[in-house]
């Protein structure tokens, strides 16, 4: 089996003396979407943060492409080709549409050429290209989702990763986002989403991993949870 | 009226000054939220620095703006081996820097003292720009005429480099949200660095600049510490445009002050200050965050 984008092997993370994640086990392979669920808490944004260097784990270690980084700080994660899109969105909110892009940006890993540039991820988000001078703070919900996206996508990153890009958004907005990943994921990207909500997911996902309370609960794929009628309310809550 | 005139233009030229000092201390304070009490302390030491390097005290001796960049690369490296070996340990504990910057300011004025010694030294007005203009009944040291364009070219540069470079955008991502400016590849930590240096690089070429109106003394240092901290609260912390209005602003009333009303001086200085505080404590132009 090829190397796997992203492997989180034992991860062990702790915020202080809360230990939040227990012997945190997954794994995302080349060009797939693994759908990482779980209710409030679970650990899920926590996941993101050790992946991408903002968060040390105490014990554990994480691999990209099969090079370790389990301790690197955030930039060189980054230029190892791995991209976030965060909870929250977290545009930089004095800069503009542009700014936001610009500084972002950031030639493949592997010598490929730049296939993320502003001209492409302008075509993808045709609204961010209409406000590109414009202060990102002053864009709505969803154009910051996409200026998101966008951001990541300029660092022309091998694994990407998704924290809720659905949340507070329309269902109109929900449904070209989740348009976008597709996309993206048949463009090559390797993905892990984010999400609390499993119907999104099951959709687009070729993996299911379920965190309970810092603890892979479950991990599986859509059709098999599908086909073995897993309750899922039982890690997930009531939907 | 002649009187009125060349005060006028003395103060703009005092305006300047201020903000080639306090640009830096603006940005280092905005950006990294460093209260950067050696940035006095980097005037006079570029101020010294210049007058051996114009003096030839060092065998060679340097025409005026030779000296001028020599100096302020000098303190940039000074400034930055502060950041990188002393302030970057406190990240985020406000007190600990001001009592790290202000004990380094000392230091630097005990060590000049001891190298310089306690008389004032004269720094001659650079060649080219000895002469004097002559407008009307007015008569105006060209030096000051080419103060005030230098600092508004060296304004207009750092407002190019802030606001139209990718460098500028990376700098104030780095303020917007570090840790995912850091996310996206940009390497904050080196950022604070060259904004440091640069902040104290500029300071150092002020003291050079200034060098020939104010002279080079024990205590320039803390003669101009508290003007920068004036311009800084009355602008707004982290605006260029904030630095240099309140430089030219504080530029006016310092000479007019002192012409005027000399034994209040101070009062009238520290008067624009206060009410900015109590009305407007973000400063005229604080940084626009959302
Ligand atoms: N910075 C922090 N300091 C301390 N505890 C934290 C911090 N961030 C998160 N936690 C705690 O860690 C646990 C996991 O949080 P995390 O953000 O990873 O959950 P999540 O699965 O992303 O939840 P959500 O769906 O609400 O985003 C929670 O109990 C949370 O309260
Ligand atoms: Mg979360």
């Amino acid at each position: 089996m090829a190397t796997n984008a992203l492997e989180l092997s034992g991860i062990e993370a702790f915020y202080g003396d809360s230990h939040v994640l227990h012997a945190v086990t997954f794994a995302c392979g080349p060009a797939r979407l693994l759908g990482l669920l779980g209710r409030n808490g679970a650990g899920k944004s926590t996941c993101m943060n050790v992946t991408v260097g903002l968060l040390a784990p105490r014990r554990g270690d994480i691999f990209v492409f099969g090079h370790r980084v389990t301790g690197l700080p955030p930039e060189q994660i980054a230029a190892r080709g791995v991209a976030l899109v965060p909870q929250g969105r977290r545009i930089f909110k004095s800069l503009t549409v542009r700014e936001n892009l610009v500084v972002a940006a950031r030639a493949p890993t592997d010598g490929r050429p730049a296939s993320w540039t502003l001209e492409t991820v302008f075509a993808m988000f045709p609204r961010l290209g209409e406000r590109v001078n414009h202060i990102a703070a002053y864009l709505s919900g969803g154009e910051q989702q996409m200026l998101a996206i966008g951001r990541a996508l300029m660092g022309n990153p091998r694994v990407l990763l998704m924290d809720e890009p659905s949340e507070g958004l329309a269902p109109q907005i929900v449904h070209e986002v989740m348009n976008t990943i597709r996309k993206l994921k048949e463009s090559g990207l390797s993905i892990v989403l984010v999400e609390q909500n499993p119907t999104l997911v099951f959709d687009v996902a070729d993996d299911i991993v379920i965190l309970n309370s810092g603890r892979v609960a479950v991990v599986s794929t859509p059709a098999k949870l599908k086909q073995e009628n897993v309750d899922l309310r039982q890690h997930l809550g009531v939907f | 009226m002649t009187f009125w005139l060349v005060l006028t233009v003395n103060s703009i030229t005092f305006g300047g000054l201020l903000f080639l000092l306090s640009a830096g201390f603006s940005l280092i304070f905005g950006l990294m939220r460093i209260p950067n009490l050696t940035h006095g302390s980097l005037f006079m030491l570029g101020a010294y620095f210049g007058a051996t390097f114009i003096g030839g005290y060092l065998t060679l001796q340097f025409d005026f703006w030779v000296a001028a960049v020599l100096a302020a690369l000098s303190v940039a490296v000074f400034g930055a081996v502060i950041e990188r070996l002393l302030l970057r340990q406190l990240p985020g504990q406000q007190m600990a820097q001001v009592l790290v910057t202000l004990g380094i300011s000392f230091m630097v004025a005990d060590f000049c003292l001891l190298l310089w010694g306690g008389d004032p030294i004269n720094v001659a007005t650079p060649q080219g720009l000895a002469g004097f203009v002559r407008a009307g009944p007015a008569v105006f040291p060209l030096y000051r005429l080419g103060v005030i364009a230098i600092a508004a070219a060296i304004a207009a540069a750092l407002w190019l480099l802030l606001d139209r470079t990718r460098l500028g955008a990376m700098i104030r991502a780095g303020v917007d949200d570090p840790d995912m400016a850091r996310v996206v590849g940009i390497r904050v930590s080196q950022l604070f660095t060259i904004v440091f240096a640069l902040g104290a690089g500029l300071a150092a070429f002020a003291g050079v600049v200034g060098a020939p109106i104010l002279s080079v003394y024990p205590g320039l240092d803390q003669d101009m510490l508290p003007l920068a901290l004036v311009v800084v609260i009355l602008g707004g912390s982290g605006s260029l445009l904030g630095s240099f209005v309140g430089s030219i602003i504080i530029g006016f009333i310092y000479n007019f002050g002192q012409a005027l009303f000399p034994e209040l001086a101070y009062f009238v200085l520290f008067l624009p200050m206060l009410l900015v505080l109590i009305l407007r404590p973000q400063g005229l132009f604080g940084r626009f965050v959302p």
